[in-house]
C-alpha cells in the first residue's frame, strides 16, 4: 500500500510541475498578469505597481509569479492579499490548480453589489479641439448594470493620468515622457454623460461588447485587481486606450488586441480594432452631445420656428411662438432650453439669470402636451468606425520652379483638412510627425523637404447660436530656397493663428485669420526672423470633393520674410482609404526669386 | 488655558475637515473620484478631461456631482439616497424631461423607484408645477416631491 502511494506521489509531483510550467506560459496566464515578450522573448509585466506581483521577480518571471499566486491561495492565511486578486483566483480554480477557499472578500463583494454588472461597453468620446490631450478622442468603459431603469445608473470605469495643475508645457513633457502615473477611477455613467455630452459637447459612441457571463465576472474581478495598481502614463503609447485593450486581452486572450498597439495607441484605432474582432461587438449606440442636438434641432426647424427661437434666446420674447403649432412650439422651447444650458456652461450668464431663463422656458413647455415626434433618436451621426485609417502615405510627382521631382510622404497620425472627414470632427485638422522626402531629377538629389512636428487647425463656423474661434498651431522644419542666392537650407518654423470662419453656403466655408510666426535657421539672414501675417481662405467640404484655397500676406522682421503665399489643395476621396490630390503653391517674395510648385499625389490611409 | 487648547483643537479639526471636504468636492463624482480604497497622492483626474465641474449648488441648476456623491464614485445606498444623488446630478435634464413628459431621466427614475415608466412620465408632467414651484428649488425638495408624487 505504501509503495502504491509512493508511486502515485512520484507520478503526481513531476506531472504537477509540468502543469505549472505549461500553465505559466499559457496565453491566459500571460494576459492576466499583462506580460509581454520583449525582442529577446523574455517576459515583462506592463503594470508598474510592485504590489501587483506576488513573487520577488514576478514581473519578469511568469512561472515564479504563478507559483507564488498558487501558494497564496493554498496557504490561505493572507486574506487581505487574496482579496486583491479575485481574477487570479478564478483562473487558478478553473484550471484545477487550487481548491475553493472560504475567504469572504467584503469590499469586493460590495463593489459588485454596487455595480450589479450585466455587460461591458466600450465608450468612445469624440475629439475635443480645445484640449491638446483630447485631440484624438478618449476611450473608457461602462460596466452595464442590471439595475432597473436605464444605463444612466451604470458605472463608467476610466483609466487616466493623475496630474496636478502643471502648466501646458510641463504637462506635455510629463505626458509624453511618462512623468505621470495612470490609474483607474469609477463613477456613475450619468456623470460621464454630463462631462462629455453636456459640458464638453462631445459626442459619445457606445460599443456593447459580447462577453459571456463568465467573461464578465472575470472582467469585474480583473478590474478590481487593476484598480489597485498604478502605471506610468505615456500619452501616445501606454494611455487610456492601451490599458483598456490589455484588460480585454486579459479576459479573452485570443483577442490579442494589445499586440497591435506596440508603436502608438490612438483611441479611435483601438475602437476600430475592437469593432473588427469577430463576435466582440454586439451593438453600436450613439449619444449626441448637447451642441449636436441643438444644431440638429435647428436644422429641422422651419423659418418661423428659427425666428421664434432667436427672439426667445436673444430677447426673451415669446410672442413669435403664437404663429406656430403646438408641436412646432415644443421643439423651439426645448431647443432654447438646451441652448441656455450651453451658454451657462460657457459662463455667459449669472446663476440667477440662468435659473430665471430656464424656468420660464420649462414652464412654457410644460403647458404643451408631450410630443413623441420630437425624438432625438433620429440623429444618426457619422460613425467614427467608418473614418479613414490614421496613418497616411502619399506618393506624388511635381515640379518646383520647373524642376521635376518625385515625392513620398508618411504621416503616423491623424487627419488633414482635405482628407475624407467622414466620422471625424468637421473642419478639424491634426497632423503629427508628417514628413516628406523628395527626389529632384535635374540636380539628382534626394532630400527631406519637410518635417511637421505638429500641425493643428480648427475651422469651426460662427452662426447666430455659436461663436467658436478658429485657430491653427504649427511647428515644422522645411527645406527652403534663399530667394537671392538660390542656396537651399533648413528652416525651423513656428506659427500660431486665430480668427473666424463662416459657412457661406452649405459645405462651403470662408475664414480669415491673423497669425504670429517665427523662424530659425543658420541659412537665413541674421539666422532668424519673426513676423505677423494675415490670411484668408475658402474651404469646400463636399463628400467627394475637398478644396482648400488660401492667401497669406506676411510681414517680417527682415526682408526674407516679406512675402505673399498662395496655396490651393484639392482632394477627391475615391474610397474611404484612398484619395487623389493636387496641390499648387506660389510664394511671391518681395525681393528675389519667387517659388512655384505643382504636385499631384495619391493618398493612401492604413 | 484649557479653553485655548479646546478652541485650537476644535479649529484645527474644522480646518482639517473643511480641507478634506474640499478634496472630495474637487474630485466629486464629476471628475474621477476614487474607486478603490487606499489610493493616495494627487487627486486622480483624467488627462482627457479639462473642464472642472461647476461649483456645487444644490439648487436648481447644473450641478454635475458635487456634494452627496459617494466617495468611492459608486451608486450605492438605499433608494432614497440613490434618487437624491441622481436628481442632484441630473436636475436640469430631469426638469426638462418632466416638463415635456418624456426622456431618459424619467425612465431611469421610474426604474429606481420601481414604478411604471409611462405612469411616472405622465405624473411628472402633470405635477411639474409642484415639483418645480419656482426657480430656486433644490435637489432635496425635488426628491421629496417625487416621493410624495408616487405615493399619491
Amino acid at each position: 500500500m505504501s509503495k502504491f502511494i509512493f508511486l502515485i506521489v512520484c507520478f503526481f509531483v513531476p506531472f504537477h510541475v509540468t502543469a505549472h510550467e505549461s500553465m505559466a506560459e499559457s496565453q491566459e496566464w500571460l494576459s492576466l498578469v499583462h506580460y509581454h515578450p520583449n525582442f529577446l522573448g523574455r517576459y515583462k509585466g506592463s503594470i508598474d505597481s510592485e504590489s501587483f506581483y506576488l513573487a520577488k521577480d514576478g514581473r519578469i518571471n511568469p512561472k515564479a509569479e504563478l507559483e507564488a499566486t498558487i501558494k497564496l491561495f493554498v496557504d490561505g492565511s493572507d486574506k487581505q492579499k487574496m482579496c486583491l486578486f479575485p481574477a487570479r483566483y478564478i483562473f487558478l480554480l478553473n484550471n484545477g490548480l487550487i481548491e475553493k477557499t472560504n475567504v469572504k472578500c467584503e469590499e469586493f463583494e460590495k463593489f459588485k453589489e454596487d455595480l450589479q454588472p450585466s455587460g461591458i461597453t466600450m465608450i468612445f468620446t469624440d475629439a475635443y479641439m480645445n484640449n491638446p490631450s483630447s485631440l484624438f478622442g478618449h476611450t473608457l468603459l461602462r460596466i452595464d448594470t442590471s439595475r432597473q431603469g436605464t444605463q444612466m445608473i451604470a458605472h463608467g470605469a476610466n483609466y487616466g493620468a493623475y496630474y496636478n495643475d502643471e502648466n501646458g508645457f510641463l504637462y506635455a513633457v510629463y505626458g509624453l515622457t511618462g512623468g505621470y502615473f495612470g490609474g483607474w477611477t469609477i463613477k456613475p455613467y450619468y456623470n460621464i454623460i454630463n462631462t462629455y455630452n453636456n459640458i464638453e459637447n462631445r459626442d459619445i459612441w457606445e460599443l456593447n461588447l459580447n462577453f459571456t457571463k463568465e467573461e464578465q465576472d472575470l472582467f469585474i474581478a480583473h478590474l478590481w485587481e487593476l484598480g489597485h495598481t498604478q502605471t506610468r502614463y505615456y500619452f501616445f503609447t501606454k494611455n487610456c486606450s492601451y490599458m483598456l485593450v490589455e484588460a480585454f486581452d486579459a479576459i479573452r486572450p485570443s483577442l490579442k488586441l494589445a499586440d497591435q498597439f506596440w508603436l502608438q495607441t490612438i483611441p479611435l484605432d483601438t475602437l476600430k480594432a475592437v469593432y473588427r474582432k469577430k463576435n466582440l461587438v454586439k451593438n453600436v449606440n450613439y449619444r449626441p452631445s448637447r451642441q449636436t442636438k441643438i444644431i440638429y434641432q435647428k436644422q429641422q426647424m422651419n423659418a418661423k420656428q428659427q425666428k421664434a427661437l432667436l427672439s426667445i434666446i436673444k430677447d426673451e420674447n415669446y410672442t413669435q411662438l403664437t404663429e406656430l403649432s403646438n408641436e412646432e412650439k415644443t421643439i423651439v422651447l426645448e431647443t432654447a432650453y438646451q441652448y441656455i444650458q450651453y451658454r451657462f456652461i460657457k459662463k455667459e450668464f449669472s446663476l440667477s439669470e440662468y435659473r430665471k431663463k430656464s424656468f420660464s422656458l420649462l414652464s412654457a413647455r410644460n403647458k404643451l402636451p408631450s410630443n413623441k415626434e420630437n425624438n432625438m433618436e433620429k440623429i444618426r451621426g457619422h460613425s467614427p468606425l467608418l473614418s479613414h485609417e490614421s496613418m497616411r502615405a502619399t506618393i506624388g510627382v511635381g515640379s518646383r520652379n520647373g524642376e521635376n521631382f518625385q515625392e513620398f510622404s508618411y504621416r503616423p497620425a491623424y487627419h488633414s483638412l482635405t482628407d475624407n472627414n467622414y466620422g471625424l470632427l468637421p473642419g478639424a485638422e491634426i497632423n503629427f510627425l508628417n514628413f516628406k522626402i523628395r527626389h529632384y531629377d535635374q540636380s539628382q538629389k534626394t532630400v527631406l523637404s519637410e518635417f511637421d512636428l505638429l500641425d493643428i487647425r480648427s475651422l469651426s463656423p460662427i452662426d447666430n447660436l455659436f461663436y467658436p474661434i478658429s485657430f491653427a498651431v504649427s511647428l515644422n522644419v522645411s527645406r527652403e530656397t534663399h530667394p537671392q542666392t538660390q542656396k537651399e537650407g533648413y528652416v525651423g518654423n513656428g506659427k500660431v493663428s486665430g480668427g473666424g470662419t463662416i459657412e457661406v453656403i452649405p459645405h462651403v466655408y470662408s475664414y480669415i485669420m491673423g497669425s504670429g510666426y517665427g523662424s530659425y535657421g543658420g541659412f537665413l539672414p541674421h539666422n532668424q526672423y519673426v513676423g505677423i501675417g494675415l490670411s484668408g481662405g475658402i474651404f469646400i467640404d463636399y463628400k467627394y470633393f475637398k478644396l482648400l484655397a488660401e492667401v497669406e500676406k506676411q510681414i517680417g522682421s527682415n526682408w526674407y520674410a516679406d512675402k505673399t503665399k498662395y496655396h490651393i489643395e484639392a482632394n477627391i476621396p475615391i474610397l474611404r482609404n484612398l484619395g487623389m490630390a493636387v496641390e499648387y503653391r506660389y510664394d511671391n517674395n518681395q525681393q528675389g526669386k519667387n517659388v512655384e510648385e505643382y504636385l499631384t499625389s495619391l493618398r493612401y490611409y492604413f | 488655558m484649557k479653553n485655548f487648547y479646546l478652541y485650537s483643537a476644535v479649529s484645527t479639526a474644522l480646518i482639517f475637515m473643511s480641507a478634506s471636504a474640499q478634496a472630495i468636492d474637487s474630485t466629486g463624482c464629476g471628475l474621477g473620484s476614487m474607486a478603490w480604497r487606499g489610493q493616495s497622492g494627487p487627486v486622480p483626474q483624467v488627462l482627457a478631461v479639462t473642464t472642472n465641474g461647476l461649483t456645487g449648488s444644490q439648487t436648481f441648476g447644473i450641478t454635475f456631482g458635487t456634494s452627496g456623491c459617494d466617495p468611492n464614485g459608486r451608486i450605492t445606498g438605499g433608494t432614497q439616497k440613490m434618487v437624491f444623488n441622481f436628481i442632484e446630478n441630473n436636475m436640469e435634464q430631469y426638469a426638462l424631461d418632466a416638463a415635456r413628459g418624456e426622456g431618459e431621466t424619467l425612465d431611469t427614475l421610474a426604474g429606481m423607484l420601481n414604478v411604471d415608466k409611462n405612469v411616472f412620465a405622465a405624473k411628472s408632467q402633470q405635477n411639474f408645477a409642484s415639483i418645480f414651484p419656482n426657480s430656486d428649488v433644490d435637489a432635496i425638495y425635488v426628491t421629496q416631491q417625487i416621493f410624495a408624487m408616487i405615493k399619491a
